[in-house]
């Protein structure tokens, strides 16, 4: 029997190292003991998984270092009934079983740290395919029968950008990944580098080999320090055995790799920003065209894809571009990983095949809203992306669809918000993001961004006047027009989509100067009841500013003068009787 | 290879590889940019260069665009200049700088005050007056009498006093009259056309001058029998000697200007006459009724308007008044009359004025000189009855008042106090509150409802094709003389423009002003305005000469040198306020949060100021591409970014070699070259 510890980035955070440290320490040699990557189940970290040889026995969750001594028991003594309230229920088991896992094939399933876990699974065979008996060209064909399109965010077709990359005349070539995944609110690609890493590196060296490049750069975050770890280690193992550098498995074909550690800017994962930061400079989009396939690093034919697209590759080339174009819809082929946090019950890494309709994913997936609460909007793309509402949940998944909304594919971030939810405040959140990120090139980003968060701010601080809407939107449409790169161009959406769907919500703010989901602090008012307050003095003392006022058996009042709207009150009456409106 | 494009509707045709903004520009079609220079890489940072190309459903960077064969360019869409507008309007709400001296804006022409005090300061008269003069051709004369609102709004009160710009701008114009060699402006090529201009005085004779500069024939119809108006008429020979006046009318005359004087439209001439007998004409004929005080007497022999006083007195009509005097009013015309009446030989003159002295719209430099010329001024009354003895005035019965709530102008409005009266014994009232416009003879022009001309505020067109209108006789009427000299400014472009065929519409400047208080300025030497040197006031009331003496040349150069020079020095070369006035732009309603001009580095020779600063990045870029030293560098993120050492790290600057090309490149005032 063998145990094996989910021991991702979210799965350590829950405390998964310590379980594994604590079954360490009293494992004898009577159990095989084992790690494994991130399998996406987050709401269900930490999370070990026993297996009877290759075969899954049982998956137990939120399981705690101080289970690990009945663990071991239960495992050597085969009595797993005596753990049985650590067993995954049904119901939660659904989250993967609903799914189809193509660029998380084997993320949670094989160790990260052993090429011979991945070599097992068919690891490497897809190159092998590729060098072996497939020209370039051909490789790019299978690409382009399978639809395949670029998963960080604007969903252009990966074999074009191959094709031209392999058409540009150059005496050096660069396959670049871009891991600087950077929306809020998605992890999928850090994921995948952490679980898989010989994946990506098989992708982009099947994608070299079919541009004609001889090295591969991976410009991943710094904040990703056990991605870089597993990456870094995988390289070497890759290396050591043939699969990368030199003369890879004897096909003449040669290709280096390197890892290039980005310091943390948003606008760095747009790629000709990301082309510069690898420079050395100062990471600042370009100009395009020259488009990074005709001059991209160091003026070199470039072509830069991001993890989640290099990691569908190998399996593409081994199962054929049909048999992947065969999942999704017209317009979109193949699966998408999300990332699906915020109010959901079930939150974590779901890929689905293109088609599935946002409320299946929600809903069916994710097991609908905590608490029971209703739902109220969903946000996808990040900054860049926009919050679809309640009566657009049969949205399929699929790039036109989605843009249909105003919101975007993007790269996979789902946040799911409820009743408490401000969706002006969401707005002024993703401007407030978009505008520390933006990297004060352009005219329209740098200051358009800025001054639309200033409006913002100064609606949900109930400041905001009449005109102050059709002023935001005639800057949203300014700076998607002016702005010079994505990050800009895109940076309206949030609040466009918000404004279109929720216009509602900015008028309250306004001109009524009431946030609907009581969630902007400057716009509450807090009262007590008089009919359920029993003078307790509990909210009396508990306010730090000393508003409250009203003696035992009293019923107490609020100053509202005073008030900082902080809520302790509310939160700490027994009886209901502070109000808020 | 060539490429062929259409641009504009205009077929162009450029080579290979070219630039969309390269093929315009060699085809002197202008497409705006700022962060765009021949010398360094591309770069797209300004947005300003967009256009729009049939096909393609985003708008293109000219600047980075190529141009391919067949493509059809829109560079003025409505879609190009709403992103143009929106980009300029972000620039400028982040943009921290005066373009003009407050001086500058708030002089009705637009006289560039900071320019001719530099001048003055340096000791280049002509050169002062040739830039007063390409606003104001009067210099010497309107420098005696102006109520110098660029003085009112002068910085340099903020540290004592303000600069004494009006008497500077005097001074410059009676030395260079004096000189053997007079400013004469440069004439353009006769044009053939002629134009009328109705009215010698001061709105009129600086439209015919810049007319006659345009290359048009002039003739200037007056009904007087000299030219000037009010300056002649209606300011006293003290404060403006008739002989200044004259001279500056002869530079005008010289021009070519044909004069005409006692001539009266509808008398002499009919209107419909003059505007048969020319291509376009001018009506600035002034205000020159008198407004009657409505109270009981007025039709007595003794009472008389006060401008109709002054012109009598001008005229050598009148050379006595009597004893005792009582003039209404509490305006500069006011004063005029009671100094005027002071000097006729009146022993007891009265000043009666209905509110208080703080309320008085007369400067206060006449007021003090009024008083210690004698003049008596009786605040809080006002006429209630002019009494009579046979048929002539013998005293006036004053009601006493009081200031109550303030009035639509902010002014406390005064009230009668109930049965209180005071009556003093005089020969003479004159009333000195108001001129009324006296447009007989022009009975075809439209008039508005107060009885004044009425012309478009921004084309100065009447309700009549080819006549035109402007100064006191138009929309609002009487004012300061400089005010109705910037209409006529205004007026004559509009002519001028017409006679070209051309609609011109005066469109007020777009400026960016910094709002600034006394703390800007704590760390000046205070340094006290030079007083004008004038005669005693016991000596000056015996006669008409001129009170000033005028400035010396040292107290003339010490007064302009306090100059703060507020304006930005680039201003005639910014391409950002030039680009901002090509649009009709409101970066108002974009304001918040601004680069401040407080923080000024200094590098070697060269200071920045990063309120000025749009961020274009040629200063960098130039640094590092043209000087190959790489000195500057962008630090900071987002909207905090600023253009800073490399890595904002001083030292670096220790390798600035003073080649000063990136304040070459600057296409705003940020950098500003500063001696060593």
């Amino acid at each position: 029997m063998k145990i094996v510890i989910g021991q991702g980035s979210c799965g350590i955070a829950a405390g998964a190292a310590k379980v594994y440290k604590a079954l360490e320490g009293i494992n004898t040699g009577a159990f095989e003991l084992g790690s494994t990557g991130c399998i996406g189940m987050c709401f269900l970290e930490p999370i070990a998984d026993i297996y009877d040889g290759d075969v899954l026995v049982k998956r137990l969750v939120h399981v705690d270092e101080k289970d690990a001594e009945r663990i071991a028991k239960a495992v050597c003594e085969n009595d797993l009934d005596s753990i049985s309230d650590l067993f995954i229920t049904d119901d939660d088991a659904s989250f993967l079983s609903q799914q189809t896992r193509i660029a998380l094939r084997h993320c949670g399933i094989i160790d990260p740290t052993k090429l011979e876990d991945y070599t097992a699974i068919d690891g490497y065979r897809a190159l092998k395919k590729a060098l072996c008996e497939m020209t370039p060209e051909e490789v790019i064909d299978e690409i382009k029968t399978s639809g395949l399109a670029g998963r960080g965010g604007a969903g252009f077709p990966t074999w074009f950008k191959w094709n031209a990359a392999r058409q540009s005349v150059g005496d050096r070539k660069f396959m670049i990944c871009n891991a600087d995944e950077g929306d809020p609110g998605a992890f999928m690609d850090r994921a995948v580098i952490e679980s898989d890493p010989h994946t990506l590196i098989e992708g982009m060296l099947i994608g070299a080999y079919a541009i004609g490049a001889s090295e591969a750069i991976v410009y991943v975050r710094a904040e990703y320090p056990l991605a870089i770890i597993n990456l870094k280690r995988a390289i070497e193992q890759a290396r050591e055995n043939n699969l990368l550098g030199e003369n890879i498995l004897g096909t003449g074909f040669s290709c280096e790799m390197r890892i290039k550690a980005g310091a943390g800017a948003f606008v760095c994962g747009e790629e000709t920003a990301l082309i510069e930061s690898l420079e050395g400079k100062r990471g600042m989009p370009r100009l395009k065209p020259p488009f990074p396939a005709q001059k991209g690093y160091n003026q070199y034919p470039s072509n830069i894809n991001n993890v989640e697209t290099f990691a569908n590759v190998a399996w593409i080339i081994l199962n054929g571009g049909e048999k992947f174009a065969q999942m999704g819809t017209p317009d979109s082929k193949g699966t998408k990983v999300f990332a699906l946090t915020g109010k959901i019950k079930k939150g974590g890494l779901v890929e689905i095949p293109m088609g599935m309709t946002l409320r299946e994913v929600i809903f069916d997936i994710g097991g609908g809203i905590r608490d029971d609460a209703e739902f109220k909007a969903v946000q996808m793309g990040g900054p860049s992306g926009g919050c679809i509402p309640a009566d657009k949940l049969d949205t399929i998944i699929d790039y036109k669809a989605l843009g249909a909304t105003g919101a975007i594919m993007g790269s996979g971030g789902m946040v799911v918000m409820d009743q408490t939810t401000c969706m002006v405040d969401v707005a002024r959140f993703f401007l407030d993001f978009t505008a520390k990120e933006s990297c004060g090139k352009c005219v329209h980003c740098r200051l358009g961004t800025k001054r639309m968060l200033e409006i913002l701010e100064r609606i949900v601080a109930g400041e905001g006047k009449e005109g102050d809407i059709e002023l935001l939107e005639e800057l949203c449409e300014g700076i998607k027009d002016g702005a010079l790169c994505g990050l800009g161009q895109t940076a309206p959406n949030p609040v466009l989509t918000t404004i279109r769907y929720f216009r509602n919500e900015y008028e309250a703010h306004i001109k009524e100067k009431k946030c609907p989901a009581k969630a902007c602090a400057s716009l509450l008012r807090y009262s007590i009841d008089a009919d359920k307050c029993i003078g307790c003095t509990a909210c009396a003392k508990k306010c730090p500013v000393a508003a409250i006022s009203g003696s035992v058996k009293q019923t107490h009042s609020i100053d509202a003068q005073k008030c900082i709207r902080c809520g302790q009150c509310a939160s700490v009456c027994r009886f209901g009787a502070v109000t808020v409106c | 290879m060539s490429v062929n494009i259409t641009i504009n509707g205009i077929a162009v045709t450029g080579n290979d590889g070219d630039t969309i903004l390269k093929i315009a520009s060699e085809n002197g079609i202008e497409i705006p940019t700022l962060c765009h220079h021949e010398s360094v890489k591309l770069y797209g940072a300004c947005g300003l260069c967009v256009v729009e190309a049939q096909g393609v459903g985003k708008l293109l960077r000219a600047c980075s665009t190529v141009a391919t064969d067949g493509m059809v360019i829109n560079t003025e869409s409505e879609r190009v200049i709403k992103a143009r507008k929106i980009a300029l309007e972000l620039l400028m709400s982040d943009h921290e700088g005066d373009c003009k001296g407050p001086c500058t804006l708030e002089c009705p022409a637009g006289t560039d005050c900071q320019g001719y005090v530099k001048q003055i300061a340096l000791g280049n008269d002509r050169e002062a007056v040739r830039i007063i003069k390409d606003k104001l051709p009067l210099p010497a004369s309107i420098g005696r009498v102006c109520p110098h609102p660029c003085e009112t709004a002068c910085r340099r009160g903020l540290v004592e006093q303000p600069i004494s710009i009006a008497y500077l701008k005097a001074f410059a114009a009676d030395n260079d009259m004096k000189s053997d060699d007079p400013f004469r402006p440069e004439m353009d090529e006769k044009t053939g056309k002629t134009v009328a201009i109705i009215g010698g005085g001061p709105a009129g004779l600086s439209a015919a001058y810049y007319l006659a500069v345009k290359g048009h024939s002039i003739t200037v119809y007056d009904a007087m029998p000299k030219m000037g108006g009010m300056l002649r008429y209606g300011i006293p020979e003290y404060r403006l000697p008739k002989k200044v006046l004259d001279a500056e009318i002869a530079q005008i005359a010289e021009l070519g200007v044909d004069m005409r004087n006692n001539v009266k439209i509808g008398r002499d001439i009919s209107f419909d006459e003059i505007r048969s007998s020319h291509d376009a004409v001018l009506i600035a004929i002034g205000a020159w009724n008198s407004m009657a005080t409505r109270c009981k007497g007025e039709e007595l022999d003794g009472v008389y308007g006060g401008i109709d006083f002054l012109r009598e007195v001008s005229l050598g009509e009148r050379h006595e008044i009597g004893e005792n005097v009582a003039i209404v009013g509490g305006g500069n015309t006011a004063m005029d009359a009671c100094r005027t009446a002071v000097r006729l030989g009146a022993k007891n003159v009265y000043v009666i004025y209905r509110r208080t002295q703080a309320e008085m719209p007369a400067e206060e430099i006449e007021i003090k000189e009024a008083k210690e010329e004698g003049v008596v001024f009786k605040f809080l009354t006002n006429p209630a009855e002019i009494i009579g003895e046979n048929g002539k005035v013998k005293a006036v019965k004053l009601q006493i008042m009081e200031l109550g709530e303030p009035d639509a102008s902010g002014r406390r409005s005064p009230v009668p106090v109930e049965d209180e009266f005071e009556t003093i014994e005089v020969d003479a009232v004159i009333a000195a509150i108001g001129q009324r416009v006296n447009p007989t003879g022009f009975e075809s022009v439209e008039l508005n409802q107060r009885g004044i001309i009425k012309a478009d505020a921004a084309s100065f067109k009447t309700n009549i094709e080819g006549v035109f209108a402007a100064g006191d006789a138009v929309n609002n009427g009487a004012g300061i003389a400089i005010a109705a000299i910037a209409e006529a400014n205004k007026a004559a472009l509009a002519i001028d423009g017409y006679l070209h065929g051309i609609d011109i519409s005066y469109r007020p400047e777009y400026v960016s002003r910094r709002v600034v208080s006394e703390k800007d300025f704590a760390d000046r030497e205070k340094i006290a305005r030079q007083e004008m040197p004038h005669r005693s006031a016991e000596d000056r009331r015996r006669d008409f000469a001129e009170i000033n003496l005028g400035f010396t040349d040292e107290q003339a150069r010490n007064e302009a040198k306090r100059c703060l020079e507020c304006g930005c020095h680039d201003y005639a070369q910014c391409s950002l306020i030039r680009h901002a006035n090509r649009y009709p732009i409101a970066p108002d309603r974009l304001s918040g949060a601004k680069h401040t001009c407080e923080v000024e580095q200094k590098l070697v020779c060269i200071e920045r100021n990063q309120g000025k600063c749009i961020l274009c990045g040629l200063c960098v870029r130039t640094c590092e591409e043209v000087a190959k030293k790489g000195i500057l560098g962008l630090v900071g993120r987002g909207f905090p970014t600023v253009v800073k050492p490399e890595f904002n790290n001083p030292e670096t600057i220790r390798g600035c070699a003073d080649c000063l090309k990136c304040v070459e490149v600057c296409p705003t005032g940020s950098l500003k070259i500063i001696k060593k």
